[in-house]
């Protein structure tokens, strides 16, 4: 049975067409590659929050986040509050982000160049797309599957609805580039923020925090709400999330391309520290929403499938009129994310796999172009890829793995790059393919039946995660001790 | 139980938090948008000259 009514429709159609809108009108202002893809670096301050804010919460966020809180408690926001400290301690120090922002850079493997060489920046440029499109391909049937379960539409519109987002989000995106990123993530802030809070007062109201709270205590016990205590989490889980967590902020490049799109070095420094709390509101309100769910429904309504529970839950509390506003909030930040994940992506390709090919010398023109056939063909790639992937597994693991293809070893390269002279393409090499292999060895034999248990049950993603930054970071050692000085880079 | 209070601080901290800053670049943004396209207008007027 369908939640939704006209009143809901109406508000969801108005919040598509004023962004369609206000996406497709920039398009004029873009003339420069480095428009397209940057803004032509004049991006301030609080156009900067909205759309960092934006970018890093969709509806696959909302999705691992609430199931997180339904699986572990409130412990389950733990992620959050380390991404907080992260985020916040690498905007006021400037670690990193600072050499990175005044080398006047595109994307983080062009920084590469200048110490590894321009093989280190290809090979950085591929790793860093592979982790980043297999990251994304879920979050358009996440997204799908959602707004399913929470407008009690039917399942054949799934397909119909996923295509019909993309096509909206590929129109803008293509045409007005990171312009029209940014002018529509601002909206989608506001949509996005005005839902969230709406909805998580709601449930503060209705369910109760009492009630939340001692659902938790009777379900997990103190590990309800210290990770340290918890049987799934522990040290393990924090370590990992911490390792992650720094990881992210340095060379997750959705974030970076908010720092390099800012007018200045201060103001891209300003946007991570005044965004960071943010870091921590996106798990903790869906991490509140998922034990709410935890507290109300019964084990038959939730299923098999605890990824699903907050939407049921959502459906079910939501009246008229809020419901229409949290479906706008909901695709506003799915659209917010997916512009800004096909813009980056594009980037990548662009800068760093075809330099071989461009050595800078094309027209703006002919630049202009095969970005945006790149934006255009990563949404048909998006597309396929999230209609047949199996999800197996927590889908926050899968995600923090498949990110740590590239974040372990980009992150051990950006830090060298930056601080360590000795770093040579040697190091950068070996922490790639360390970097790279680990991971995608894991995704592998969780899929096969014959390694499955070894994988998930006895190694585990968190264990996989934490040996993927020390081994990526001893490549690097090792390898530029072992490479003669005399040789260039 | 102290933690309790913890999560129940930590909630109502980012539920003031989020209110605040919507607000707040709900209204600034507004002229950061403005003057970003002002700025390119400009820059784009320039190098057609």
């Amino acid at each position: 049975m369908s939640h939704f009514t006209l009143i809901d429709g109406g508000i969801v159609g108005v919040y598509i067409i004023a962004t369609m809108i206000a996406g497709i009108a920039v398009r004029r202002y873009v003339v420069k590659v480095d428009h397209f893809l940057l803004a032509g670096r004049e991006m301030n301050l609080y156009l900067g929050i909205a759309s960092l804010a934006a970018t890093e919460f969709g509806i696959v966020t909302c999705m691992y986040t609430a199931q997180s809180g339904f699986k572990n408690g409130f412990a389950g926001a733990t992620p959050g509050i380390l991404a907080f400290f992260a985020m916040f301690m690498v905007g006021y120090t400037g670690f990193c982000v600072k050499p990175l922002r005044d080398a006047g850079v595109m994307t983080i493997p062009e920084l590469f160049q200048l110490r590894y060489g321009s093989r280190i920046r290809w090979l950085a440029g591929v790793v860093i797309v592979l982790g980043g499109l297999l990251n994304m391909g879920v979050f358009l049937r996440t997204g799908g599957d959602f707004l399913v379960a929470v407008c009690g539409f039917d399942l054949k519109y799934l397909e119909i609805t996923m295509t019909a987002l993309l096509l909206c989000v590929g129109i803008y995106t293509v045409l007005g580039g990171m312009l029209s990123v940014l002018v529509t993530d601002f909206l989608q802030f506001i949509v996005m923020s005005a839902g969230l809070l709406a909805m998580t007062i709601l449930i503060l109201v209705n369910v109760g925090w009492d009630k939340m709270a001692t659902v938790v205590e009777a379900k997990y016990g103190a590990g309800g709400f210290n990770p340290f205590v918890h049987p799934e989490m522990g040290w393990e889980y924090v370590v990992a999330n911490g390792l992650l967590s720094v990881a992210m902020v340095l060379t997750w490049q959705t974030t970076i391309q908010r720092l390099l799109a800012a007018k200045d070095t201060r103001t891209g420094r300003q946007v991570y520290t005044r965004t960071s709390f943010f870091f921590l509101c996106r798990w903790l309100i869906p991490v509140i929403w998922g034990v709410a769910a935890l507290a109300i429904l019964t084990p038959e309504e939730v299923g098999d499938n605890t990824l699903l529970a907050m939407p049921k839950m959502l459906g079910q509390i939501a009246p008229v009129g809020l419901m229409g506003i949290l479906v706008a909030a909901m695709l506003a930040a799915d659209m917010s994310t997916d512009s800004s994940y096909m813009l980056t992506w594009s980037s990548v390709i662009y800068n760093d796999i075809l330099a071989p090919f461009h050595k800078g010398k094309w027209s703006e023109k002919s630049g202009l172009l095969i970005s945006r056939s790149i934006v255009a063909m990563i949404g048909v790639f998006l597309l396929f890829y999230g209609l047949w992937y199996p999800l197996k597994g927590n889908l926050w693991d899968y995600l923090t793995v498949t990110g740590n293809i590239y974040l372990s070893s980009m992150s051990v390269l950006l830090v060298a790059c930056c601080y360590w002279k000795r770093a040579n393409s040697w190091g950068a090499a070996g922490a790639i393919i360390c970097g790279a292999t680990i991971p995608v060895a894991f995704l592998v034999m969780e899929q096969l039946p014959a390694t499955q248990h070894f994988a998930r049950d006895i190694v585990g993603p968190h264990f996989s995660n934490i040996a993927t930054y020390i081994i990526a970071a001893t490549a690097m050692v090792v390898g530029s001790l072992l490479k003669p000085q005399t040789a260039s880079a | 139980m102290p933690e309790h209070w913890f999560w129940f601080l930590l909630t109502l901290a980012c539920v003031l938090w989020y209110s605040t800053i919507t607000v707040y670049v709900a209204v600034r943004g507004v002229s950061d948008i403005a003057g970003m396209l002002k700025r390119l207008s400009s820059n784009g007027e320039e190098s057609n000259d």
